[in-house]
């Protein structure tokens, strides 16, 4: 089963798109509240996640300065992550895509696809 | 033999006379040239106050416009925050993922839902609208073609249509090959579903939208047919503006945010088009028409000549800087093919190194005079991601050095133009990779055109004779004028290719100057367009500001004689030249 780590500062974020993920794909879904937790959690060898799904806005390390803490680390360098955001300007875009992420999701996301979002982005087939 | 001497005699004379008169004229001619010099140092006062001052308010207004930006990124993310979680909560609740609810409850799931709907598309609308009108939505204009467009549109709204019952069709009336034109895609994709959102959604079941694609030698031409309610005519304009619906509960109905049509007439208005609606002929249902013109900015690759002009100048030394071989060939390869000259670099290093040796070299030949080849460097292309010193590092290192900043940069990057790519300092052009070889050829078309010589100058004289006169004055300088005889005319020189200054009678066969400065008012490319009015009556204090675009200047005819014109015209050009570090677009 695929497991999905969730990093979000926002608590009812954070649940609506774990059960999103849970009811509509049916994968195993983890959370954590800050990039530090995320970077612990992504980091546990008992749930290696498949993916991980990241809001860029977050007080203390945001999601870019996050992402790029998980490359410095080589057993989690090669997850990969998906910024969730709530910037939809041009220019937070591009930024966003040169930092060699694997896809840029944006809020608010339709829950019913967002499982189908995240496989499409990461080209899984099941 | 007694009438030599007076012969002699006589020649003496006439030519102390012509030597007295050589003398009174040659002093007329000083007093002459000492008025003009003393108007040239008065107009180079102003033209240096005028710079100061812009130089002041793009500097306040970048400011502001930093401000702004950051607030309306900021609004936007605060208020997507919590729309995430209701619209998340309530499509999970009204989808039955957790739990079947009853139909009252599910009634009033549905309507939370297509609220928060509506909702989210209002607050994206308002953000479009808004960072459009302040001009901080700038094109990204590519080649496009009509066709694949609107066939793309039609397959997005196919699922909605399918919803309605309604059939969509795509009719093109013109060759495939001919319905190319400058645009940004994603913008007139927007501009195309929300068309075709709207027919749908006010069209019966079973009947057809229609897509027509027609085209003529300088514009293409989009009509959506419906067979809907069609619209009554006293709306048919008032569907533009913000927040108007035929029916006012058609926001609540139909789930409009009532924004759509505004945000489509803005796109429009910025590639220069217009967009406007018509009751069907036959009295049912409506025609939304789109006439966009084939090239909204460089002049059209396939079949205008100006292209060429650097080819037959031939004077163009181009330095290409990317760190792939491979890429640094093909477009040398393509430059050398239109006659420039090219020098490759592999590095940031490189290209500065390059740069700084070249205007070196040519050091000694530069100030001699307007319309010399201009020597050294004429242009630079740069990548954007190299290996040591990046494009942008040697971009600005480039533009910091007094030696090399003149030199226009064009950057050749697979990132598309940001934002603000013609501040001070920045680049002067950017194509994006992969790129075409018209997209390149125009944009360093474009590039040189702004920086050498006074670019494209439109004249708009109904007088023929006038006309002439102008114009030899013009030839004597070694400049060709255009010549427009008519409004429309004028209209149609400025829709093949934007001129870089107009000389504009008042009076003409079809119309008068003024409704040709509101049309050009209203075309975003040339709303800034230095004007010169050379009228023969007096224009009054309020007719000057209705005049007014860019900079402009008054000329009366019973003062300036057509022969000076192109004195006072040049003057003006190398003004604006000086006032602004970046070129005009």
């Amino acid at each position: 089963m695929r497991q999905i780590l969730i990093i979000d500062d926002e608590d009812d974020i954070r649940e609506v798109a774990a059960l999103s993920l849970e009811a509509t794909a049916g994968w195993d879904i983890t959370t954590a509240c800050c990039g530090a937790d995320g970077i612990r959690a992504a980091a546990d060898p008992k749930h290696r996640p498949h993916a991980i799904l990241m809001d860029v806005m977050m007080p203390g390390m945001d999601g870019p300065t996050t992402f790029r803490q998980m490359q410095l680390n080589p057993e989690i360098a090669g997850i990969p992550v998906l910024l969730l955001t709530a910037k939809v300007q041009g220019v937070d875009q591009r930024r966003f895509a040169g930092l060699g992420v694997a896809g840029v999701l944006f809020k608010p996301f339709d829950p019913l696809t967002l499982a189908a979002q995240i496989s499409a982005a990461l080209g899984w087939k099941d | 033999m007694t009438a030599l001497p007076s012969i002699v005699f006589g020649l003496m004379l006439l030519s102390i006379f012509l030597l007295g008169v050589l003398t009174l004229r040659l002093a007329g001619r000083s007093r002459h040239q000492r008025t003009s010099i003393e108007q040239l140092n008065e107009a180079l006062k102003r033209s240096r106050e005028y710079a100061e001052q812009q130089k002041a308010k793009l500097a306040q207004r970048s400011d502001l416009d930093t401000v702004k930006d950051e607030f309306i990124s900021t609004v936007s993310h605060e208020l997507r925050t919590p729309l995430t979680s209701i619209r998340g909560a309530l499509g999970l609740l009204s989808a039955g993922l957790l739990g079947n609810v009853d139909a009252k409850a599910q009634n009033l799931l549905r309507i939370a839902s297509t609220n928060t709907e509506r909702l989210i598309r209002l607050i994206n609308d308002i953000l479009d609208l808004e960072r459009m009108d302040s001009g901080r939505a700038p094109l990204k204009l590519r080649r496009c073609s009509m066709f694949d467009l609107a066939r793309e549109a039609v397959d997005t709204m196919t699922t909605m249509a399918d919803g309605a019952g309604v059939r969509l069709e795509l009719v093109c009336n013109a060759p495939r090959d001919a319905i190319y034109f400058d645009a940004d895609s994603d913008r007139i994709l927007q501009v195309m579903t929300n068309l075709l959102s709207n027919a749908i959604k006010f069209s019966p079941a079973a009947s057809t939208v229609s897509v027509q694609i027609d085209a003529d030698a300088n514009s293409l031409l989009l009509k959506v047919v419906d067979e809907g309610r069609g619209i009554p005519a006293d709306k048919l304009e008032a569907v533009f503006d913000r927040f108007q619906q035929v029916e006012s509960s058609d926001a609540s109905k139909k789930g409009g945010t009532g924004l759509g049509l505004a945000i489509c007439r803005s796109i429009i208005q910025q590639h220069g088009g217009a967009i406007w609606a018509q009751p069907n002929q036959d009295g049912s249902g409506t025609t939304l028409w789109v006439q966009l013109s084939r090239s909204a900015r460089a002049s059209d690759a396939g079949t205008s000549s100006s292209l060429a002009l650097p080819a037959e100048r031939g004077e163009g030394l181009i330095l290409v800087c990317d760190d792939d071989p491979g890429i640094r060939v093909v477009v040398a390869e393509q430059l050398r093919q239109h006659g420039y000259d090219i020098m490759e670099a592999g590095s940031g290093e490189e290209v500065i190194a390059l740069a700084n040796e070249q205007t070196a070299q040519a050091g000694l030949g530069r100030g001699t005079g307007e319309h010399a080849p201009a020597p050294g460097v004429s242009a630079i292309l740069l990548d954007l991601h190299m290996p040591g010193v990046s494009g942008w590092e040697a971009l600005q290192r480039l533009k910091e050095s007094p030696a090399t900043a003149a030199i226009p940069v064009v950057i050749l990057s697979v990132i598309p133009p940001t934002d603000h790519p013609l501040r001070a300092g920045g680049p002067q052009g950017w194509v994006q990779k992969p790129f075409n070889e018209n997209l390149l050829l125009a944009e360093l078309g474009r590039v040189l055109r702004t920086h050498e010589g006074p670019g494209r100058i439109l004249l708009v004289e109904e007088d023929g004779e006038l006309a002439n006169a102008i114009v030899v004055g013009f030839e004597e300088a070694g400049l060709r004028l255009d010549h427009a005889r008519s409004l429309r005319q004028a209209v149609d020189r400025c829709l093949v290719g934007a001129p870089d200054l107009m000389i504009l009678d008042l009076t003409l066969p079809d119309g008068d100057g003024f409704s040709l400065v509101d049309w050009l008012r209203r075309q975003p490319t040339l709303q800034a367009l230095p004007l010169v009015v050379y009228s023969s009556r007096e224009v009054s204090e309020v007719e000057m500001a209705k005049l007014r675009l860019g900079p402009t200047e008054f000329l009366d005819r019973a003062k300036v004689k057509p022969r000076e014109v192109e004195e006072l015209v040049l003057a003006m050009v190398r003004r604006l030249r000086n006032s602004t570090a970046a070129p005009a677009v």
